[in-house]
């Protein structure tokens, strides 16, 4: 071989100098085997890291259905119109050429005008002093853009008709850090402003319309505590790629279902990677993956008893009201209407500030689940199975004086003077006869059945926003400090115990039922977006049994017939619905401040229907009511007038099914 | 051209020219590569691309080196004084500054328009047939020290003026090259250990001085040429008390500076085994290799992205070709004179070469010196093939009269 006989050769500096070649062609091969096989790798990846920029496309946000699926929460298109710069580098070039020109002619004038008043020319370390450092010309070939990019942008504010100005200094910042990202010069456009620039401005280079998803409620207020509302976060979930150069925007609910069920509602981000060049340019793009929609979420709520319910609300309290509604299935544990007022905007930006932290209001609270509340007399239907329960006789009477003395308490009776049994105290709400009858069954017993009902707990539901209420536990009762006093207030429903709506709903739904505490149920299912897609539906099992407050079928048949007759009779009058039988009861809490005065007053009116086989319960609470008569059973009145016209009503489904 | 008697003793050595021939085609095919991105696309009429250009210096280059071959070598070894008093010439004037061009710092070329004329490059051939002609004497004559001071005196020379333009990568290859052909010629091996160990001394405490010493201390050089050097050896730009403003605004100098050698040996990693095809390659396309490099000094970064290690490996055996063929004439020059001439040919395109690729994955500092025959340049391209005439010529002249 040629380079063997070179170095086998007589004449030795030959071969010292062809030994040398050989070497020195080693090292090269080497050095390029190092480089070019071991660290292809490495060096392959710098070059994607330069080269590449990687995108994190969020998926299509699952929508939220009411039972029947109708759309509460759902994602609409919102249009930005954009400034493309890879689009407009021809110009910033030749804005940047001229403003060079421009720049060394004036130093050149400069120059000149130095020189004159020395009377010489500059030596060569003066003239360096007047060079254009790497900063300044940075500086100049910056300015030169944003000339550029600020005289488009006033195009197209002129031909929209509004004054646009671009900031230099977010202009900047985007340039160094997305310049292959479009830049948004108006966000979430009109559909008349987009109409306008499509027209004057599209096919001009480097402007163009930018597409991006919008969570949208179309219902406005409806259900809004329950639905939540959705902050801007743009970081990746578990399971995603950590690392992204450029993320468009991504949100992640905070309250409510939105919250609640948000890694189903936001499905699963995709990346694209953009091929960009040495000064980050784009160049083209490639989906490596793509994004997963998220699931819809289909709610127990009925669409038109929510809204009926908040429109009654409305229309009886006015929009400060602050109040409660929940509505259930008592059959199954469904959630059908759940109404917190005052509503917010789940748009939560367009919600006024002022309005979110008054801190009266305080709108951003679910009054329905997150507040504890007296429930008054509303509470009496418990102790009475308590004290049927322990042998009280329905039948027999009690002298109730106008008032009541517990030790030496005077508690004044609201009810007319005179005998009550079980049935009239239930009508007329007479707290000298709960108060007599609850102690005569012991504090106990009252503690005992409140727990088999799940007072003091968390109903469970799977949205945040849950307190557990307050009642005292067996050993409180049963504890020296204890006085009488404090068990008459239980009985009537005030002292040391509060509830929260929903709980009352799932009290009454079990006296109506028979006695099955259910956990209250608020979704329905979770389905894929595009039923065609081949995801799994997840089926949420209705009717999930908690427990039994085990009490015997006569003591309840005594409660209903009292609760009947209260509609039809007692305070309870005002939810009358023709066609229907409406058990109730009213309440009406006084919030005593620390002198033992009243200051508030929280009414209620807890009721279920119909009386034969019932199905439907309401619980209706109002703060800074009157009465729970006058107050809330109106707004259960047309609630249930709803639903008679529902149940009444040819069901639409099974008719198209029919056909 | 021939004559048909001497036709046996006059063959060329083909195996040599066969390389060459692959060299030229490579040549070609990746300036075309390294400058379609900005040239094919722009309004250049075909001929004056930059490939076009290339073929163009290549039938020149073969056209000289061709005529000289005409000649036998030691004719043109009686000229061998005047070429170098005349290139001297031309590297003095090169200096003057409304003759000598000046780019990128540099004052290296005389613009005749259709040509940039680079004297350094011309210098070198001259000095080798000069040296050659100069060590052709009596053995025992190159033992005086006198005569290895004249010796080292003629490599000084031209090595001062092309210092001074400044170009010091052509500078450098004259010392490897003079000391080779000194070597080779017979002067007393002594007298080379202590004259580079000495010059090694002194390049230490070059280095020494441009990457420790403070300021004060700091020997002038042209601030990129330090600026290399810091980047080769991966130190602070800054001086060890700057303040941090200084300190960042050093740190995004060194980014910048040490850019195209990172630049580099991305484009030569990513190469990988197989590199990734002709024209395909995404570090010219994209323009993270900056364009005025990429064709010239730095084209063997483009074929090693877009032809991978097989590629160099290839570019590789094709300069060991020449080489060892080049030696391989030297071996059978028949006197001392040729023997020089082809030794010196040999080292000169090996300290390109040499060089030239090391610069490309960092395992030496990036000088400004071209790759023989594939780096695009006028000047480069007509010595290389002139330089390749010479040995033809030692070759065909091999056997005496």
């Amino acid at each position: 071989m040629l380079i063997l006989d070179e170095l086998k050769k007589n004449d030795p500096q030959l071969r010292l100098v062809a030994g040398m070649l050989a070497a020195g062609l080693f090292i090269l091969l080497a050095g390029l085997w190092w480089v070019q096989v071991v660290s292809a790798r490495e060096y392959q990846g710098h070059l994607e890291t330069q080269s590449y920029r990687t995108v994190r496309l969020p998926a299509m946000r699952g929508k939220i259905l009411d039972r029947e699926g109708r759309v509460l929460a759902e994602n609409r298109p919102s249009y930005n119109l954009s400034l493309y710069l890879d689009d407009l580098r021809k110009q910033f070039k030749m804005a940047s050429d001229a403003e060079y020109a421009r720049a060394t002619n004036a130093r050149a004038r400069f120059i000149a005008a130095q020189e004159k008043q020395l009377g010489r020319p500059l030596t060569k370390a003066e003239e360096k002093r007047f060079a254009f450092t790497t900063g300044q010309m940075e500086q100049l070939r910056g300015q030169a853009r944003y000339r550029v990019a600020s005289a488009l942008v006033s195009q197209v504010g002129q031909e929209l008709g509004q004054p646009l100005t671009l900031d230099p200094a977010k202009f900047a910042r985007d340039y160094e850090t997305r310049l292959a990202m479009p830049y948004t010069v108006i966000p979430d456009a009109s559909p008349e402003q987009v109409a306008r620039f499509e027209e004057q401005i599209t096919g001009s280079p480097g402007a163009d319309v930018d597409l991006q998803p919008v969570r949208s409620y179309p219902l406005g207020t409806t259900a809004a505590h329950l639905l939540g509302y959705l902050q801007r976060d743009d970081d990746s979930q578990a399971g995603e790629d950590p690392d992204f150069n450029y993320r468009l925007p991504d949100y992640r609910g905070v309250t409510g279902i939105e919250w609640g069920f948000d890694s189903w509602l936001r499905g699963r981000a995709g990346g694209e990677s953009m091929l960009v060049n040495n000064l980050g340019y784009y160049q083209t793009n490639d989906v490596w993956s793509a994004p997963e929609p998220g699931h819809n979420v289909v709610l127990t709520i009925d669409l038109d008893l929510q809204r009926a319910a908040e429109e009654s609300l409305l229309s009886h309290q006015g929009p400060d009201a602050r109040a409660a509604i929940v509505v259930m299935d008592v059959q199954t544990g469904d959630v059908l209407a759940m109404v917190s007022a005052p509503e917010i905007n789940p748009d939560y930006l367009a919600n006024d500030p002022k309005f979110l932290s008054d801190p009266k209001l305080r709108p951003e609270m679910n009054r329905a689940t997150q507040q504890n509340y007296a429930p008054g007399s509303i509470f009496k239907p418990i102790v009475g199975l308590a004290a049927l329960e322990a042998g009280l006789n329905p039948d027999a009477l009690v002298d109730n004086p106008g008032y009541v003395y517990v030790g030496r308490r005077h508690i004044a009776d609201l009810a007319p003077p005179g005998q009550y049994n079980f049935r009239s105290a239930i009508i007329e709400s007479c707290n000298t006869y709960f108060i007599t009858v609850g102690l005569r069954a012991g504090i106990e017993n009252v503690v005992r059945m409140a727990g088999k009902f799940h007072l003091g707990e968390r109903t469970g539901l799977p949205t945040r926003q849950e307190t557990t209420g307050i009642f005292p536990a067996l050993k409180q009762v049963q504890s020296p400090d204890w006085r009488d006093g404090d068990s008459a207030n239980i009985c009537i429903g005030q002292g040391e115990m509060a509830v929260t709506p929903i709980q009352m709903a799932v009290a009454y739904a079990a006296i109506a039922n028979g006695g099955t505490i259910f956990w209250p149920r608020l979704v329905e299912r979770i389905e894929p977006q595009d039923p065609a897609s081949g995801g799994t539906t997840t089926n949420f099992p209705s009717g999930l049994v908690r427990g039994n407050i085990g009490v015997s079928g006569r003591s309840l048949k005594i409660l209903r017939d009292a609760m009947l007759a209260e509609t039809v009779e007692g305070t309870g009058q005002p939810a009358q619905v023709p066609g229907l039988q409406i058990c109730g009861k009213t309440g009406t809490a006084q919030v005593m401040n620390e002198r033992n005065q009243e200051v508030d007053r929280t009414t209620w009116f807890a009721s279920f229907a119909p009386y034969e086989h019932p199905r439907y319960a309401v619980v209706v609470m109002v703060e800074s009511g009157t009465f729970g008569g006058p107050t809330c059973a109106p707004i259960a009145h047309d609630i249930y007038a709803e639903i008679l016209k529902k149940e009444n009503a040819p069901a639409p489904a099974a008719l198209a099914e029919a056909n | 051209m021939t004559s048909p008697a001497l036709n046996e003793r006059r063959k060329l050595d083909r195996l040599q020219l066969v390389a060459l021939a692959g060299l030229m085609c490579l040549g070609v095919a990746f300036v075309y590569s390294a400058t379609v991105a900005s040239q094919a696309a722009s309004t250049l009429p075909w001929y004056d691309q930059s490939w076009v250009r290339q073929m163009v210096w290549y039938a020149l280059g073969l056209g000289a080196g061709a005529a000289l071959c005409l000649v036998d070598y030691h004719t043109l070894a009686r000229w061998s004084l005047v070429a170098y008093g005349a290139t001297l010439f031309f590297l003095v004037i090169v200096l003057i500054p409304h003759i000598g061009s000046m780019r990128f710092g540099a004052r290296r070329w005389i613009d005749l328009g259709f040509f940039q004329f680079q004297p350094s490059e011309f210098a070198k051939l001259a000095f080798i047939l000069a040296m050659a002609n100069f060590l052709s004497r009596p053995a025992e004559e190159l033992r005086q020290p006198a005569v290895f001071w004249k010796g080292i005196g003629l490599m000084l020379l031209p090595f001062g003026l092309i210092l001074k333009e400044p170009d010091m990568g052509s500078a450098l290859v004259l010392v490897p090259t003079g000391l080779v052909m000194m070597f080779v010629a017979g002067t007393p091996k002594s007298f080379l250990l202590r004259s580079m160990g000495v010059a090694g001394i002194l390049g230490a405490l070059l280095l020494a001085d441009v990457l420790f010493a403070p300021p004060a201390l700091q020997i002038k050089m042209l601030e990129y040429q330090r600026q290399r050097l810091l980047v080769y050896f991966g130190a602070d730009f800054a001086a060890r008390n700057a303040t941090l403003e200084q300190k960042a605004d050093a740190r995004r100098l060194q980014a910048d500076r040490s850019y195209q050698v990172q630049q580099a040996l991305i484009s030569v990693g990513s190469g990988g085994l197989w590199g990734a095809g002709w024209c395909q390659g995404k570090q010219t396309s994209l323009q993270f290799m900056p364009q005025g490099a990429a064709h010239n000094d730095f084209i063997f970064s483009v074929i090693a992205e877009e032809e991978g290690f097989v590629g160099s490996v290839v570019v590789l055996t094709l300069y060991a070709v020449v080489l060892f063929t080049g030696l391989r004439i030297a071996g059978q020059a028949r006197d001392r004179l040729g023997k020089l001439v082809a030794v010196g040919v040999v080292t000169l395109l090996f300290s390109h070469v040499f060089i030239n690729i090391g610069m490309n994955i960092r395992i030496v500092p990036v000088t400004g010196i071209p790759l023989p025959l594939l780096s695009y340049g006028g000047s480069s391209v007509l010595c290389s093939l002139i330089a390749l005439g010479l040995m033809q010529n030692v070759h065909i002249h091999r056997r005496g009269y």
